[in-house]
């Protein structure tokens, strides 16, 4: 079964065009949600400018760094076509799970291994999440 | 020789045979009567198979051990019953693989046609996938895509496709007459099929050309109707004479076997080719016999339901049942459009093809197709390991007890208690047009929030309709934090972004619904426990504030759902069981416990309070809530104002009332009479504990608005909520 673990990180609402102008640090993992909406993983401080931005420490999430082999798993539970290009971040069902996928340009992750994809879905959905891919 | 089950008693097969061959060849009928097609297009050879019912044992091939068992001659075979599933647990899926493919096309069938058209489309350099019941790849629906639904032996297979190619060729056509549920009648194919397989068919006559390889007359005539002893032929009767015989061999014509390429509509990329997209004759009108023999129609039946009105192909279907059985028209389709074009005189079309073409089972049409999903919150082990019994609510699973409601309930009344409220909506608002969006959302005022304060809010549509509720908190001149019911706040999120967009403000919206919990702690020594644990000047009424709580950030607001001071101490998710254990640990000498929604059901309704969804209906406007007091006309304008200016001087018809009866509360749903009449029911109900007797919410439609009204054969006087303390002052404490 996967291990899903809590992804702490920082949630920023903004305007696209701040969002896409932001110097983000190095090392993180920068997840657009949307086009308003991204979340930080990693990297020590955040600064994005604004009045109204909404800068929030985020921990609703959890997730998981798939092998090769753990993403073909995963993927054959998804039933919209993975995209090609890679780095690629998508977004939609995983058996029936609201969940999130950061390909990755190249085989990482924050231990070495051998690791292409983060599974990513809200902690709430987790053990239903687990349970379908098991 | 190997040998398969068949209603208890071995029958052996030769290796090739269908199951349905192998009874034949044992000198029995799979299904007790009726015409074999030995083709998949007919009902009468569907058998219970290894305990799965309606198997088209023709398509089935023999293996040793298989159990099959005969449908009963009359009715459906009987349900198997399993134990009552625990419905406080997810449903587990059947173990059942489901592939995904991808082709440029998809070709269903591998005859001639089916090869024609692979080799074109291979020749202009597309990936052809073809799929064929025969090397078990047997294809039950097109979906939109296309999507094409495969079933094999291993797994259930969805392939997306670009273009799909229905070659499944042509259904021959069995017979409609007196008798045609003997045993002893076959189509031509299945005629040569049993030939081939070395079953001795008898004395044989033919209707129509005898088919290749088969020595036996071919009769004149019309047929009129087959004759037999024991269920047995003994004779088929034409316009030319009766001859006796064992075996009549049909050969009355085709039809499209089209099913699915109808099924796909005209919008998707599907087309028949060769005999599947070919235009048969229909076959004459037949003046009697079963023309359905799946749910045993017949042409008397089909006339009952055109003299009773049902003059049209889909109604004379609807009404008589004929083309809604196992074959779904593949017998008596075009019996019935012959059936509709003589009483009317028009030709029809084929009625409307649906997935699936063949009979699945229920785990194969569910497989990976899971239920919905059921949230947890982070309290999720907690509220198990204090022994909650859970429920689905909302769309998350929730405590509903723990085990003692009316403990938990006094727990909140005298001492103090605390709810798992994380499954609140929960948005966070800010941005330089963020008022102008309250305001226009909202039917109350906005603007006249201080920082630091909150206001409970009605959200209506467009129509004035309730549609959620929650509280708003201001947290700066800019910034605003809505919460939401659990169940509407998913649609609540939509909602608030639509409006946005549409009326093009600037305003950004963070959904903090599962990224944040929320603990609700409620009782008169509420701002005891929460002083204990580091809040020393818990907020005031409707006040909220960002405070540490045991060590927690949290925006802590008070306000009240169940009549006592409350307080929600919203928090990151990932620390919502330590700080629930803190409060638990600080609480034991107050005499602490959890409370579930059962308690806390009982509490809001003493109160009066409403649930959206329970209480309310889908027209429910604030006058028929009796909420006016949420509502400021004043306003220049939000949503629903001018709906509600509207219809606010219309009489005011059905209302929801506060009500109360001696002894124990009606069950929620009881029907609500005024002089014998039915005037409404009962929306919520709860034997108050602390009063003594029943409180209820129910709705009235009857003028005047009665005093006392009869509830589960009871008196129960009408009386305005709230039920406890009417004045508010324990909220406010």
């Amino acid at each position: 079964m996967l291990a899903l673990e809590t992804m702490r990180g920082t949630r920023i609402v903004a305007s696209p065009s701040t969002l896409d102008s932001a110097m983000w640090p190095a090392g993180a993992i920068v997840l657009r949600f949307a086009p308003d909406d991204v979340f930080v993983v990693g990297g020590e401080s955040i600064s994005v400018s604004g009045d109204s931005v909404i800068v929030a420490a985020e921990a609703g999430y959890s997730g998981a760094w798939l092998t090769a082999d753990e993403l073909a798993h995963v993927a054959a539970h998804i039933d919209w076509p993975l995209p090609t290009e890679r780095p690629a971040f998508a977004q939609g069902f995983v058996a029936s799970v609201p969940a999130k996928l950061y390909l990755t340009g190249a085989a990482t992750s924050s231990d070495g291994g051998d690791r292409v994809a983060l599974l990513l879905t809200n902690t709430p959905y987790v053990h239903e999440l687990q349970e379908r891919l098991s | 020789m190997s040998k398969i089950v068949v209603d208890g008693k071995p029958v052996g097969f030769e290796p090739g045979d269908s199951v349905a061959m192998a009874v034949l060849r044992a000198g029995e009928h799979p299904h007790h009567g009726g015409t074999l097609c030995l083709a998949g297009d007919c009902p009468n050879c569907v058998c219970e198979v290894d305990g799965i019912a309606f198997v088209r044992t023709c398509q089935t091939p023999a293996r040793p051990g298989l159990v099959v068992r005969r449908h009963p001659e009359v009715g459906a075979p009987p349900l198997r019953v399993i134990a009552q599933p625990d419905v406080t647990k997810t449903p587990k899926q059947a173990d059942i693989v489901v592939r995904r493919i991808e082709a440029d096309v998809v070709v269903i069938g591998a005859g001639d046609s089916g090869t024609v058209a692979a080799g074109e489309a291979t020749d202009a350099g597309r990936t052809v996938l073809t799929l064929d019941a025969g090397d078990g790849n047997e294809v039950v629906a097109i979906y939109g895509g296309p999507t094409v639904i495969v079933r094999r032996p291993d797994a259930m297979v969805h392939v997306h496709a670009h273009e799909v190619v229905v070659a499944t060729g042509a259904a021959e056509l069995h017979p409609v007459c007196p008798g045609n549920d003997l045993i002893g009648l076959v189509t031509a194919h299945a005629a040569q099929q049993m030939v081939a397989a070395g079953i001795d068919l008898g004395v044989t006559v033919a209707i129509g050309e005898a088919p290749p390889g088969i020595s036996c007359p071919s009769l004149a005539g019309s047929l009129i109707r087959f004759e037999g002893d024991a269920g047995r032929l003994t004779a088929v009767v034409t316009t030319g004479g009766t001859t006796p015989c064992d075996t009549v061999i049909l050969n009355l014509g085709h039809a499209p076997r089209d099913m699915l390429s109808r099924m796909s509509g005209e919008q998707l990329p599907v087309r028949a080719v060769g005999p599947a997209a070919e235009k048969f004759a229909l076959p004459p009108c037949p003046a009697e016999g079963v023309v359905c023999p799946c749910s045993k129609v017949t042409m008397e039946d089909l006339q009952g339901v055109w003299d009773r009105g049902f003059n049209e192909l889909e109604l004379v279907k609807r009404a008589s049942l004929c083309g809604t059985g196992t074959c779904q028209g593949g017998v008596c389709g075009p019996y019935l459009r012959s059936f509709v074009a003589d009483r009317s005189g028009a030709v029809p079309e084929p009625f409307t093809a649906r997935p699936a073409s063949r009979q699945i089972t229920l785990a194969e049409a569910s497989a990976d197709v899971h239920t919905d999903v059921f949230r947890r919150s982070p309290l999720h082990d907690e509220h198990l390991a204090l022994g909650a019994q859970l429920d689905r609510f909302g769309g998350w699973w929730r405590p509903w007890n723990y085990g003692d409601t009316i403990a938990e309930y006094w727990a909140v009344r005298e001492a103090v208690s605390l709810g798992d409220v994380s499954t609140l909506g929960k948005l966070l608002v800010s941005g330089p047009d963020v008022v102008e969006l309250l305001e226009r959302l909202y039917p109350t005022t906005i603007d006249d929030i201080k920082v630091g304060r909150s206001r409970y809010v009605l959200l209506l549509n467009e129509r004035g309709h309730l549609i959620d509720d929650g509280m708003v908190c201001r947290e700066t001149e800019t910034k605003f934090v809505l919460t939401f019911t659990s169940g509407g706040a998913a649609n609540a999120e939509m909602w608030v972004r639509d409006w946005i967009e549409t009326w093009g403000l600037d305003v950004l919206v963070l959904d903090q619904t599962m990224s944040l919990a929320a603990i609700n702690v409620t009782g008169p020594l509420a701002s005891t426990l929460l002083q204990r644990v580091g809040l020393a000047e818990p907020p005031k009424f409707l006040q909220h504030v960002h405070a540490d709580v045991a060590g927690v950030p949290s925006h802590v607001m008070r306000l009240s759902f169940t009549g006592e001071a409350s307080f929600e101490l919203h928090h990151a998710a990932d620390r919502s069981v330590e700080l629930w254990r803190a409060l638990m640990a600080a609480g034991q000498d107050l005499g602490i416990k959890p409370h579930g929604l059962q308690a806390l059901f009982g509490l809001r309704l003493e109160k009066g309070h409403v649930i959206v969804g329970m209480d309310s209906e889908m027209d429910s406007t604030p006058r028929r809530l009796n909420m006016d007091w949420a509502v400021k006309m004043g306003k220049p304008d939000f949503l629903g104002k001018s709906a509600l200016a509207r219809t606010n001087e219309l009489p005011n018809e059905r209302r929801l009332f506060g009500f109360t009866i001696d002894g124990a509360a009606p069950m929620e749903g009881s029907p609500i009479y005024v002089d014998d009449a039915v005037a409404g029911h009962v929306a919520s109900s709860w034997t108050s504990p602390l009063l003594g007797h029943g409180v209820m919410l129910g709705w009235i439609k009857h003028q005047p608005w009665p005093d006392t009204v009869t509830i589960d054969g009871r008196t129960a006087t009408v009386a305005e909520p709230p039920f406890y303390d009417p004045e508010g002052r324990r909220a406010r404490a």
